[in-house]
């Protein structure tokens, strides 16, 4: 009992939580400016910490950390951007809510979904961080390859029922995956001679590209001189209701699991947690159909999905000294240059610590809450811009965030290119999201499975129990959905023929 | 004209970017005499928050200090450092662009990127980080010699985890393997450390990685480290014999270092070989480093440009001779 005591109350320095209300503010900040991600932000915020004391230092970063992942869900949800990968899947739903009049709910409800989401996963931290640990070291190339494939068969469900052209565009993105250098033995691979290309597509730019650029595009294109196309101006009610919170409370759940799983396995995020917690909770869902056009539950499943990730990453680096995603690679850095060397050493040397952790991210979480749930009507002030300010201000900020992620002229170019591929995508009704699951999943399939190949042959991967159960899961995924339809459809005849039978003729 | 537009667009982005620094500097001419009258940018071809980043901004902080003027450290990375090395190479040598090099700097120009270490004056050698070869705590084998016999008896069947595909860890790999007059399976993963954790988790036979990368695993008994290749033994790695000690003789690793674009004018070499002395001397510094795990050196400019040709050569016959 002693450590979470000791932990916690170390926390009670003014100093510590002056630097958790700076985090948070930065961390907001940070994640509603699209191309500036929460890596980059404890990258650069890490350079000014290192003179703190470790706690305080600690408090910055993690709470920028945590912030960034309720500040990106704003530019998702208001202008279809994402603030940050993390919040791909909050487009899906976030975006065509805000569409119907509903910026409110979405926004206050995706706040709710990633406060409750950071909490669970904090609480994975405090209760399973060594048991489940161990779990994630059994993860090797060849579970990672599986694992990969059944996320790859999450490209049916976000099609949003065009399956044909979801395949295409999953086609499409798989092919973008293989940009770049060969992983195993290194061969530049349609680089077109460009260095910068030679570790793949640029992904933020192409995420930024494909979603908030072409948004733009689209607008200017549909646009009416005189007949004014309605900018969000409309936020509808701000909070849930009593029925509201009924239709949250499954997708909630759904997305702590998945969120928890997937932050728990290395060097996977939020990005990919919230695409599946999307995709879980659309196949659990009553109302499947509604899923892409502004369902409520979707938006709940993905942010609460993308944010239990981070206690789980935290669990990983803090448990086994590795890195759960690519905040944590950065601050592993910051930490050892404190003195704190991240392993399972940690827990039996400095269990307080640990608590001291959890602890921050909890203040973090209501902080960044508070704030979310306080400034939002300040955000509706930036929407009642004319429209072409509006869309002049996006393509600034588009710009400026993807030219900073890497100082590249470059990046801003194949965001452009990319903006135009969305644009071509969106007005040919080609879904967008298979694209950046194959962008994401292409290269960490191919990578994993030629690093199964080279470590074992294929008996590598049909020798292990976990990677055959993730093959034969994805193999229902793939299989169940249309049988199901067909079963459904034959009762459906089934019926219809015996109630022909049994009514009268008049 | 282009290259005005371009460079004019750059700039304007780089001042509204609040984390990036002004690249263009209007053609202020001056006399090398009173160097450093401005702002100097030190390029980092790596992303913010790695171990070369952290010893770069870290120097840097010091390095301002003898100087009197801001180091501006700006991250290219892309291209496994060739962006940034690249970019590097192309600016005025006026001192004002200074950059952080890599072993990758003597390697790249052998994988089909255009970099030459011939394109820098070297200011000299700040870090060292020699490699290590380790295996899982369960791993049957407990001396350098015991993984060597086991190549030799199946050469090629030991899986050999590193941080990527033509990195330095792949080539140390290639190099034990060609000293032993065997053959390791190297098989790259994306980054040091889940190379670390493959074989933390067992699921290759061994890894070679950085020491900073192996030697908290060690501590904690995770990883057996078995042989540090590197000329002398080192405080982290209590116990661990060097390669050269276990009558291997391999002496391999990263380093790094600060250079500039090549054609300096004297004064301001001088300067920045003083600056970069002093910082590379200073306690803040040796302390970064140490606590990172790696070695702070501090080799002034003439012996780190013949280590560095050197190397040159040898990655040469190295690279070139796995084709």
């Amino acid at each position: 009992m002693s450590p979470i005591v000791e932990g916690f109350s170390a926390l009670l320095d003014p100093m510590v939580l002056l630097c958790i209300a700076a985090g948070a503010l930065l961390g907001m900040l940070v994640g509603a400016f699209p191309g500036v991600t929460a890596t980059m932000a404890v990258a650069l915020a890490s350079g000014f910490t290192l003179s703190l004391e470790p706690l305080p230092g600690l408090a910055v970063l993690l709470t920028i950390y945590v912030a960034a992942n309720f500040g990106d869900r704003v530019p998702a949800i208001l202008v279809n951007t994402p603030g940050t990968p993390a919040s791909i899947a909050t487009t899906f739903d976030g975006y065509a809510m805000a569409r119907q009049g509903r910026a409110g709910l979405a926004l206050t409800s995706s706040a709710f979904a990633s406060a409750w989401g950071t909490l669970v996963g904090v609480v994975l931290l405090m209760v399973a961080a060594i048991p489940l640990s161990r779990l994630a070291l059994n993860f090797g190339p060849a579970e990672m390859f599986a694992l990969v494939v059944f996320g790859l068969t999450m490209m049916i469900g976000v099609s949003g029922g065009r399956i044909v052209k979801g395949l295409m565009a999953g086609g499409l993105g798989l092919l973008l995956g293989a940009v770049g250098r060969d992983p195993i033995t290194g061969t530049p691979r349609f680089t077109f001679g460009l260095p910068e290309l030679s570790d793949g597509i640029p992904f933020i730019a192409a995420i930024i590209g494909l979603f908030g650029i072409a948004e733009v595009m689209n607008q200017i294109l549909v646009h009416r001189r005189g007949r004014e196309a309605e900018p969000i101006k409309e936020f509808g009610r701000w909070f849930p209701r009593r029925s509201d919170w009924r239709t949250m409370l499954k997708p909630m759940a759904i997305g702590s699991g998945v969120g928890g799983v997937v932050g728990i396995v290395p060097a996977t995020g939020g990005d990919i947690a919230g695409i599946l917690g999307w995709d879980q909770a659309r196949r659990a869902s009553k109302r499947p159909e509604e899923f892409g056009k502004g369902s409520l539950e979707g938006i709940t499943a993905a942010d609460t999905s993308s944010n239990a990730t981070l206690g789980g990453s935290v669990t990983t680096t803090l448990a086994l000294g590795l890195p759960g995603d690519s905040v944590m690679a950065v601050m592993i850095g910051s930490m050892v240059v404190w003195g704190i060397q991240p392993g399972p050493s940690l827990f039996a040397n400095q269990p307080d610590l640990v608590y001291s952790i959890a602890g921050i991210m909890l203040i973090a979480t209501v902080v960044a809450l508070v704030i979310s749930v306080l400034r939002m009507r300040g955000v509706a002030k930036l929407l009642e811009l004319p429209q072409h300010f509006l869309w002049a201000v996006i393509l600034v900020f588009c710009m400026v965030g993807t030219y900073a992620v890497n100082n590249s002229v470059l990046d801003v170019a194949v965001m452009l290119v990319f903006g135009l591929v969305g644009l071509f995508l969106k007005r040919f009704g080609i879904p967008p999201g298979p694209v950046v699951l194959g962008l994401i999943l292409g290269g960490l399939a191919e990578g994993n499975l030629r690093r199964a190949l080279e470590i074992g042959g294929p008996e590598n991967i049909l020798t292990s129990p976990i990677a055959l159960g993730l093959l034969a899961v994805s193999a229902l995924a793939l299989v169940v959905p249309p049988l199901r339809t067909a079963w459904g459809a034959r009762r459906a005849r089934a019926r219809a023929a015996s109630e022909n039978t049994t009514t009268p003729a008049p | 004209m282009r290259s005005t537009t371009f460079r004019l667009t750059a700039a304007a982005l780089a001042v509204t970017a609040l984390t990036a620094g002004c690249a263009d500097r209007g053609g202020v001419s001056e006399d090398a005499a009173d160097y450093p009258s401005q702002d100097i940018t030190l390029v980092v071809p790596y992303d913010a928050g790695g171990a070369s980043d952290l010893a770069a901004r870290t120097l840097a902080a010091r390095m301002e200090d003898s100087l009197g003027q801001s180091i501006i450290v700006e991250n290219r990375s892309g291209g496994a450092g060739s962006v940034g090395l690249e970019n590097l190479a192309g600016r005025a040598a006026d001192g004002y662009s200074i950059g952080y090099l890599p072993v990758e700097t003597v390697m790249l120009g052998y994988q089909g990127y255009d970099v030459d270490p011939g394109a820098y004056d070297l200011v000299g050698q700040m870090v060292s980080v020699p490699a290590t070869i380790a295996v899982p705590e369960d791993s049957p084998y407990e001396t350098l010699d015991d993984l060597v016999e086991a190549a030799r008896s199946e050469p090629g069947a030991l899986s050999v985890s590193n941080s990527g595909a033509g990195s330095i860890w792949e080539a140390a790999t290639t190099e034990l393997g060609r000293a032993t007059e065997t053959e390791f399976q190297p098989v790259p993963f994306d980054g040091g450390a889940p190379a670390v954790t493959a074989a933390v988790g067992g699921q290759v036979d061994a890894v070679v990685a950085g020491i900073s990368e192996t030697a908290p695993a060690h501590a904690d008994g995770r990883l057996r480290v078995l042989a540090l290749f590197d000329s002398q033994p080192s405080d982290s790695l209590p116990g661990v014999e060097t390669a050269a000690e276990q009558g291997v003789d391999v002496v391999i690793g990263g380093w790094g270092g600060i250079g500039a674009p090549a054609g300096l004018p004297d004064e301001v070499r001088t300067k920045l070989e003083e600056a970069f002395s002093e910082a590379a001397d200073s306690d803040e510094f040796r302390t970064i480093i140490a606590d990172s795990g790696n070695i702070p050196v501090n080799v002034p400019s003439e012996e780190f440009s013949e280590f560095v040709d050197q190397e040159h050569t040898r990655f040469g016959a190295l690279l070139e001779g796995q084709d």
